[in-house]
């Protein structure tokens, strides 16, 4: 290993970075905000499960993970198999050595009878609301962004009835795909009410993650059927209410659904929306296609941060911090292209850091 | 007509019938198949399993989707239904037992149930075991059934590492069991580090796979 050479300075503190880049301003370098749940929780001695399952102890075990990395990111709550359980169905929590996030044990609907029984859920009760309200009165209480999750409507769809179910009903019964859709839009803008009557507005970024709408599972075209007018619906709703901004998780081959995300609206009034990219996108066309005016975030690839070497992780993270660089008006964020695997080795997380302090900063 | 044409003829519908994910007609020319006096295994093997080969091709070339996928699995299914009663004993010349599940701790089952088909179409005797499954398990029913292959999908870095321990508890009770693994980070690489026997990408491929395992001849 070369002698290291004396470190840059960082002149901003988080919030300063992340500020500037909303804002469109320099910050001092570019912002690391890794994505990151379940290792949080092991790296301060909880089980994994305590991120999903206790707001408080999940808060502070992202919190000390943060300092301890010295990542810009704040912490975040959230699942993707979200909805199961809110709808009345029931949850599992990852407890078994292989597990790295809760799972769906029991859908709320099981036969085309269900769709219409499928009530709305009480949004101060249901599921995982409480803890998530719980999490986000500590965002309100340090000074971080309010970041209630608002899943995406086909992976929420997918987690009601189970995603085999909902292809099927694409092609054979479609009408009841739509009836869910209706239902998994008028959820997610109560839980926005509840969280926009609750919270300052302007501190509000509601956090939008989607699996299932990718091009392994389903078609652009069925995209564009299912998911666009609902998922559209759900953003210009929620930024009607007064948000400013929403944090979203484009999850998986995205690449033939982008030309549609692109017509739904993430940030307002020229507030950017954040965009986070698995490794299937490129950077650079997600730049070229988002980057007018929305920051993007992404894309080391989860397995590499798990399985590569740091010389692997490192380069990785390189290559996306000279696409990211090139983004306009310094809108762009060093994260993985996925949740930080639980059982990556801790030396790759900071090697991510380490190249962001080498190769991040703005001349 | 001739019975040979008639033959092609009713072959080729039926593939076409489950590649256009129509159950009702690949019943229905089942039936008729059936009716002309074909043999039903013959029906299988060369005409509704043709169809899913294809399908697997055009899942392949983001022609279709999981969504048609299925639809054509159910019409697979149905076909395979009604003809099943009809297969002489004799006939299905036994391509292996296959025990299949995405393992302990991971909900991605979609891969692993597009494999399940293609193995079905292609012959084999598949049990699923479904998804979350704890690891003892996959060995438990190994010793029941007396499986020739276990399949193991993982899709997540997580739940990866549970392969080996599969294979451990395994080869522990019977090392002559063929471990086939794959899932999207699961890679040959993978193959030799945990020590499995095999490894496919793609759903189509895990049936030539399968096959290479058992030494059972790759299909014309
Ligand atoms: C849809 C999806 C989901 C859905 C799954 C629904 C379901 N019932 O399956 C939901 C929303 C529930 C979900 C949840 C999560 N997911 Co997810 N998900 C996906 C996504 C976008 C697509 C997976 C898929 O279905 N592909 C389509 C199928 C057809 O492809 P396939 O499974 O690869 O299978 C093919 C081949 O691999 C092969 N194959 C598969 N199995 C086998 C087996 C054998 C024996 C063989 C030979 C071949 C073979 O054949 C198949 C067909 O050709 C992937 C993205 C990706 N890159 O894969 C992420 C992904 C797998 N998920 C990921 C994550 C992190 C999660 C969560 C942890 C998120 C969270 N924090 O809540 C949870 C975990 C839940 C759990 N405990 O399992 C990460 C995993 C990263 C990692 N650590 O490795 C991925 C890779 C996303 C990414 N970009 O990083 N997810």
């Amino acid at each position: 290993m070369a002698m290291p050479s004396p470190p840059r300075q960082e002149t901003m503190a988080p919030h300063e970075r992340m500020g500037a880049i909303m804002m469109g301003q320099k910050p001092d370098r570019v912002p690391f905000s890794p994505f990151i749940f379940g290792f949080c929780a092991k790296n301060v001695g909880l089980p994994v499960s305590t991120v999903y399952e206790d707001a408080e102890k999940s808060f502070f075990a992202q919190l000390r993970t943060a300092e301890m990395y010295g990542y810009d990111g704040a912490p975040l709550y959230g699942y993707a198999s979200y909805g199961g359980w809110e709808f009345g169905g029931d949850i599992k929590m990852p407890r078994s050595r292989w597990e790295q996030a809760p799972v769906v044990a029991h859908y709320p609907v099981e036969s085309e009878e269900d769709v219409d029984r499928l009530e709305l859920p009480d949004v101060e009760r249901a599921g995982s609301l409480p803890i998530s309200m719980t999490f986000s009165r500590l965002q309100e209480k340090f000074g971080m962004p309010i970041t209630v999750q608002l899943v995406g409507v086909v992976t929420l769809v997918g987690e009601l009835c189970s995603v085999d179910r909902m292809c099927r009903w694409m092609i054979k019964r479609p009408e009841l795909v739509h009836k869910l859709m209706r239902k998994a839009v008028d959820h997610l803008v109560d839980v926005a009410k509840l969280w926009v009557d609750t919270f300052p507005v302007e501190r509000m970024q509601p956090f939008v993650g989607d699996a299932t709408s990718a091009n392994q599972v389903i078609s652009p075209k069925q995209f564009e059927e299912f998911a666009l007018p609902y998922q559209k619906e759900v953003h210009e709703k929620v930024l009607d209410m007064g948000v400013m901004s929403m944090f979203n998780h484009i999850c998986g081959e995205q690449n033939l659904n982008l030309p549609f995300w692109r017509q739904i609206p993430h940030g307002r009034d020229g507030v950017p929306g954040i965009l986070s990219f698995g490794h299937e996108v490129d950077l650079t066309t997600a730049i070229e296609m988002f980057g007018e005016d929305n920051i993007i975030a992404g894309n080391v690839e989860p397995r590499l941060i798990q399985n590569g070497t740091p010389e692997e992780v490192f380069a990785a993270c390189v290559a996306c911090l000279e696409k990211g660089k090139q983004a306009p008006n310094y809108r762009y964020m060093l994260m993985a292209g996925c949740e930080v695997p639980v059982e990556a080795p801790p030396y790759n997380l900071f090697t991510m850091r380490k190249a962001v302090m080498e190769h991040g900063f703005y001349d | 007509m001739s019975a040979l044409q008639e033959r092609q003829e009713l072959l080729h519908h039926i593939r076409d019938a489950v590649v256009d994910y129509d159950e009702e007609v690949t019943v229905e020319l089942c039936s008729n198949a059936i009716q002309v006096g074909l043999d039903a295994y013959d029906v299988v093997a060369n005409g509704l399993a043709l169809g899913m080969e294809e399908v697997g091709q055009l899942y392949e070339q983001k022609e279709y989707f999981v969504p048609e996928v299925l639809m054509c699995s159910d019409a697979f299914y149905a076909g395979l239904q009604h003809l099943k009663p009809h297969i002489r004993s004799d006939a299905a010349t036994g391509s292996g037992q296959v025990i299949i599940g995405t393992v302990e701790g991971d909900v991605h089952d979609i891969g692993k149930n597009l494999v399940k088909l293609m193995l079905e179409a292609a012959g084999f005797v598949v049990h699923d075991l479904g998804k979350d499954v704890p690891l003892d398990k996959f060995v438990q029913e190994q010793q029941r059934t007396g499986a020739d292959i276990i399949a193991l999908s993982a899709l997540m870095t997580t739940s990866m590492l549970a392969i080996p321990v599969v294979i451990e508890k395994m080869r522990a009770v019977n090392p002559n069991v063929k471990i086939l693994i794959g899932g999207a980070p699961v890679s040959q690489e993978s193959v030799d580090l945990y020590g499995a026997d095999g490894y496919a990408e793609t759903a189509a491929r895990a049936v030539d796979e399968a096959r290479r395992l058992l030494d059972l001849p790759y299909q014309e």
